[in-house]
């Protein structure tokens, strides 16, 4: 069986995840895998059992290189702005 | 030092004037000239096509590509920005996660899933079998009762036809509700040439059937009851533990249930509500489209017959070879489910909750079709006075729908909505807001904003509505008065 992840270990996952989940280029996937990380890795943040702690790890690791891949490919293919990411919108005048 | 910072004052003032104006032309202090005195020559249209061809023709060393300028999706501030997508019961997007897992299959890993000779065969078999022990999983089924078919329509077609075309010989009537989808209507309207009998429920004004009328509808030729989880257009849940127990215990009467909509949406599970049939679509959840599953029980065993013959792939239920990549994307999108099923729910819920709120906290008549305890993620708000197709026009930057995807091209109200007892004007003015995993807060506040002004905008333009705050019922107007 493989040793308990470290709390630096767990932390430095926390954040290569949340740093892909930020390379996404699609507003709806980014939000959602941020938002997904920050769940996840909260869920197990006082977590003590050695077992669920190492099932966790290792999901997580490979839930990482997935979401590497995808992020790659979604910079390539994907990434135009939706209307709610518009920065300085044209905003009518309300009298109008 | 005063003289400058006013003057960078009216610069600046000057400049917002300017730039004011370029978006509304209201009022400016350039009047524009009348046309009697602008020198306006008309060119004809021989002229007009000379332009045109200079400008927009092929020239001769294009080699007959056209001139087709392909957006960069990068570094364009100019590039119109995409709308919002609010429509998840037409299509979701497909999970960035199950595309990874389709993408080996797309590339290396060709092989014929029922090639039995060599590594390549194997290879995919091996991923096919995964993938139907996932969606077996997520709905508590067997790995064996799972046949992939090409999406719930096909899904559908087979359960029903097939299931009323093998007992024909002694049970010749079906159940169905009005407000199925499409695919399951016409296949009841096929099989009624056919010489079938068919009983279209009514559902109560919520959108559920009732139970009674179910269990006397049922006669001793009945062989199928289709009933569907989740509406497509409401949201509306079926009772499906209450009707199951109901069809069992009808000796030769199978339920099947079109679970298109619910599947990884809802908790399922064929065995707890005696399910004998079920529809499953791949891209309602997040996975590939043109790839779906039907659940068949196999004990007891339900015998049907099938539609597609040929190389007796899947139980010789439906021929042809599976297509692996699709249905390892559909695999993958029910793990996923399973294992999001939760959060998900939680999250579409919460959404739900703030558009309801922040639309009915500033725009009065709107109704809720159907039942308020329905799946979240699919909610049907009716705007009184409001035409819901001039609606949708008004609001480019969202991607509604007034209902289902496959009416959506006509201007007919929904049958579904008529079906629940909505007045013609109510079913006229529906739009349905689909909500999903992938959807945010801001853009559901953004939606609202946009609803909110359209609509009032709308009213504002109506004769109707005028009347209305005159408090006048507008029901009680006689209109044809000559």
């Amino acid at each position: 069986m493989a040793s308990v992840p470290s709390r630096a270990a767990l932390l430095q996952l926390y954040s290569n995840t949340l740093r892909t989940s930020k390379s996404f280029s699609s507003y709806n996937f980014r939000n959602y895998f941020i938002r997904r990380t920050r769940d996840t890795f909260k869920s197990i943040q006082n977590e003590q059992d050695p077992d669920k702690l190492t099932r966790f790890y290792d999901e997580a690791s490979k839930e990482l290189e997935v979401l590497r891949r995808a992020a790659l490919i979604n910079g390539m293919y994907g990434g135009q702005k939706l209307v709610v990411e518009r920065e300085g919108a044209v905003r009518l005048r309300g009298d109008t | 030092m005063l003289s400058r910072s006013i003057s960078r004052q009216v610069v600046r003032n000057h400049i917002r004037c300017v730039a004011s104006t370029s978006v509304e032309f209201r009022r400016s202090f350039v009047s524009p000239s009348s046309t009697d005195r602008a020198s306006v020559t008309d060119v004809g249209p021989a002229v007009v096509r000379q332009i045109q061809e200079d400008m927009f023709a092929p020239r001769a060393d294009m080699l007959g590509f056209k001139l087709d300028v392909q957006p960069q999706a990068k570094n364009s501030s100019d590039l119109k920005a995409r709308p919002i997508y609010l429509d998840m019961q037409a299509t979701t997007p497909l999970d960035p996660r199950v595309l990874d897992a389709m993408l080996p299959y797309y590339t290396d890993m060709y092989g014929n899933p029922h090639s039995r000779t060599h590594a390549y065969g194997w290879e995919a078999e091996k991923a096919v079998d995964e993938a139907r022990q996932y969606v077996a999983d997520l709905i508590g089924a067997d790995q064996k009762d799972i046949v992939f078919t090409s999406g719930a329509t096909e899904s559908n077609n087979m359960a029903i036809k097939g299931v009323a075309r093998f007992h024909k010989e002694k049970k010749r009537h079906i159940i169905t509700t009005q407000t199925e989808h499409k695919c399951v209507l016409d296949s009841c309207r096929k099989l009624s040439e056919e010489g079938f009998d068919v009983t279209y429920l009514p559902v109560q004004p919520n959108g559920v059937i009732s139970l009674h009328e179910l269990e006397a509808a049922i006669r001793p030729d009945t062989c199928l009851v289709s009933i569907m989880a989740v509406n497509n257009e409401t949201g509306v849940i079926q009772p499906l533990k209450e009707i199951g127990a109901i069809v069992r215990k009808h000796r030769g009467v199978y339920f099947h249930t079109d679970a298109a909509q619910a599947v990884g949406k809802i908790n399922i599970d064929v065995d707890a509500m005696n399910i004998d049939l079920m529809s499953i679509s791949g891209h309602k959840i997040y996975g590939p489209k043109g790839v779906g599953a039907a659940y068949v029980r196999r004990r007891p065993r339900v015998r049907l017959e099938p539609i597609i013959n040929g190389g007796g792939q899947e139980r010789g239920l439906r021929s042809g070879t599976l297509p692996s990549t699709l249905v390892i994307g559909l695999g993958e999108a029910c793990r996923i489910a399973k294992h999001e099923m939760a959060r998900d729910h939680a999250h579409v819920s919460a959404l739900a909750d703030r558009l309801i709120k922040g639309i009915s906290a500033k725009v009065d008549h709107v109704v809720r079709n159907g039942d308020p305890n329905g799946y979240p993620g699919c909610v049907n708000l009716s705007f009184a006075y409001v035409e819901g197709e001039s609606l949708l026009m008004a609001l480019k930057e969202v991607a509604l729908s007034s209902g289902s995807a496959c009416t959506s091209a006509s201007l007919e109200p929904s049958y579904v909505l008529r079906a629940l007892g909505a007045a013609e004007d109510m079913a006229h003015s529906s739009l349905r807001f689909g909500m999903g995993r992938f959807t945010t807060e801001a853009e559901i506040d953004f939606v609202t904003e946009k609803i909110v002004a359209t609509v009032n905008r709308l009213r504002d333009m109506s004769p109707l509505w005028e009347m209305v705050q005159e408090g006048i019922d507008i029901s009680s107007i006689d209109w044809s008065q000559h």
